[in-house]
């Protein structure tokens, strides 16, 4: 099994020096969130603390009201994963395996408005869902995603058309209901692609940035990535806290990647090769 | 893998009620699962896009009912234009962090995905390694590369200083700010918008393991009988490979360009919201926001939006249109965006 590949020395050299390239920002960040302020006034470019501070977590996460944050980005999560599976899973169950008029022309529309930009619904979409009393609340980013979404109804259905029709006729001649071939059939076998689906949508909840800037107006409200945005503008001399803010945001999202990374990759590759 | 589009599937039983009746009852089962969605879709993408386009008529400040201005705002939008003022400079902004960043996260995410596929221990570590960076939220990340590119403190300066480079002034700069662009203005220079295309360029790991899968499905006689012809690996590269892969570079591409006119995140938040410094990061994007919610001429802005959307499909389309001459498809196989 060779393919392609130049002498292994070379092979190493390359990809260490990519490597490094990548994985620097990371380190530095790191570094700085440990590094006491004194340091980066004085000697900015000196590469180890003087002194390792972790108290500057402490201090991060008591400047700025962190746990509500993370409650609410916590809240948000739950919700839009909820909301994303129960909405997308049924509508990628009736394009995928059931029959009826104009199914495939609202699937066309459907994935053409994937490439709609998110600006031209925009302010209709405020007005609306501002007129429906949910501005300055979670449920105006939560209710939406109970309402579907194009993506995760096109990961799911690429998914459900893989699973044999076999067994869909088998549970129908037996009487099944087609409740009952999506609940006891389709969805238990299509763990991967909703895992897949949920967990996109976790991490698009907790990076989400213009839903929380859009409709959120009270502090008390604010998600974790719309909070360290406000902190960064307020705190932006004391760089140590604002890196340690940034990593205790970032960790979550990297231990999941860490440890749902088949899971990760998966989805990723599918959404991409779909040949 | 997964099959594309087929035929839903065939009731096998005996069906003796009429066709209409059949229809109904078809109708009345597919009608819940595909309830939730309708109505979000109805209510959420094709009312806000009939209406943000009949707005993009009017003068409306959501205080009083939108009144019809014919197309003063498309009018105002190509006066700007040509003036070289914030339209102008949003247009100019966004092509140029557009046209820099796609070309570059693919020549880098194929770079990297090559790379990848080569034959040597603790590729799962590399691997690992940079992918990781395009996990990182982009909050965060926006705020890390302030501090690394800041121009005296930051890290990347130091580093090119150490080296004997000049060192830019980065998110603090201006180069390359105003339409017309800098080289006629003689203001040169790595500016705020390289700095965004550098950042974007490090989150290049989605891509790269899009380009690493593919580079995972060439079958390996290709690279062999391209041996036997006598086909150095640089050949190999460019005659096996890079066809193998234009599918999914060219998805990539559509992909990527539609994602880069709408960037805004990192946008606004290096930017202080407001395309800082000088309107050098002022984008499309951005200026939809401000001018929609910071000064409320909603009609306004809903013009701006719907050119970023006809910009939106004129690329697409223009793109569909080059791919015939070089994107190669094996036969029986295509990855359009219809599935």
């Amino acid at each position: 099994m060779r393919r392609n590949s130049p002498p292994t020395w070379i092979a190493h050299a390359l990809l260490l020096i990519a490597a490094a390239v990548f994985a620097v920002p990371l380190v530095w960040m790191l570094l700085t969130s440990f590094k006491p302020a004194e340091q980066i006034a004085a000697d900015p470019h000196r590469v180890l603390p003087v002194e390792w501070r972790a108290s500057n977590y402490v201090e991060a996460v008591t400047t700025m009201p962190y746990f509500r944050y993370l409650r609410n980005s916590l809240v948000l999560c739950a919700g839009s994963v909820l909301g994303t599976l129960w909405s997308c899973s049924l509508a990628a169950y009736a394009f995928a395996r059931l029959r009826w008029p104009l199914r495939n022309q609202l699937f066309g529309v459907m994935i053409a408005t994937m490439l709609l930009p998110w600006h031209v619904t925009m302010i209709p979409r405020f007005l609306l869902i501002s007129e429906l009393g949910m501005y300055n609340s979670l449920a105006a980013l939560i209710v939406p995603t109970f309402l579907g979404d194009a993506f995760s109804i096109f990961l799911l259905r690429q998914f459900f058309l893989t699973i044999p029709e076999e067994l869909s006729e088998a549970a129908r001649l037996d009487g099944c209901s087609e409740w009952g071939i999506f609940w006891r059939i389709v969805l238990p076998l299509s763990r991967p692609a909703l895992a897949t689906v949920a967990l996109f949508q976790f991490v698009a909840a907790w990076n989400d940035f213009n839903g929380p800037l859009l409709y959120l107006n009270d502090p008390s409200r604010f998600t974790l990535a719309y909070g360290l945005e406000q902190f960064t503008s307020a705190y932006s001399s004391q760089t140590n806290l604002l890196m340690a803010a940034a990593v205790l945001f970032t960790l979550p999202i990297v231990i999941l990647f860490f440890f749902a990374q088949r899971t990760f990759i998966r989805g990723i590759a599918t959404s991409g090769l779909k040949g | 893998m997964i099959r594309t589009a087929k035929p839903g599937p065939q009731p096998t039983s005996v069906n003796i009620s009429s066709p209409t009746r059949r229809r109904g009852k078809e109708l009345l089962t597919v009608l819940p699962f595909i309830a939730p969605w309708l109505l979000g879709f109805l209510t959420l993408v094709v009312y806000p896009f009939v209406a943000s386009l009949v707005w993009s008529f009017d003068r409306y400040d959501m205080l009083s009912p939108p009144e019809y201005v014919g197309t003063a705002n498309y009018e105002r939008l190509a006066d700007e234009l040509v003036t070289g003022q914030r339209f102008g400079q949003a247009v100019w902004n966004t092509a140029y962090f557009a046209l820099l960043s796609v070309p570059l996260s693919i020549v880098l995410g194929v770079g990297l995905a090559v790379m990848l596929s080569w034959q040597v221990r603790g590729q799962a570590v590399y691997r690992t390694i940079l992918f990781l960076p395009s996990v990182v939220p982009i909050v965060a990340s926006s705020i890390l590369w302030l501090w690394l590119l800041d121009p005296q403190a930051g890290l990347v300066n130091y580093l090119l200083s150490l080296v004997g480079l000049p060192t830019p002034g980065w998110f603090n700069s201006t180069a390359e700010a105003a339409w017309p662009p800098g080289w006629f203005s003689g203001q040169w220079g790595f500016g705020s918008k390289d700095a965004l295309v550098l950042m974007s360029l490090w989150g290049v790991g989605n891509f790269m393991i899009i380009y690493l899968a593919a580079i995972g499905d060439i079958p390996l006689s290709l690279y062999e009988a391209a041996e036997l012809d006598g086909a150095g690996p640089l050949r190999r590269f460019w005659h096996v490979t890079l066809p193998m892969l234009s599918p999914v570079i060219f998805f990539n591409l559509v992909m990527g360009l539609i994602h880069a006119i709408q960037a805004f995140t990192q946008v606004y938040i290096v930017s202080e919201g407001q395309g800082a410094p000088a309107g050098s990061t002022l984008m499309l994007s951005l200026y939809v926001f401000l001018s929609a919610f910071k000064y409320l001429q909603m009609g306004y802005a809903s013009a701006i939006a719907w050119t970023m959307f006809l910009l939106v499909v004129a690329a697409t389309w223009a793109l569909f249109r080059t791919s015939r001459r070089w994107v190669y498809y094996q036969t029986g196989r295509g990855i359009g965006v219809r599935g």
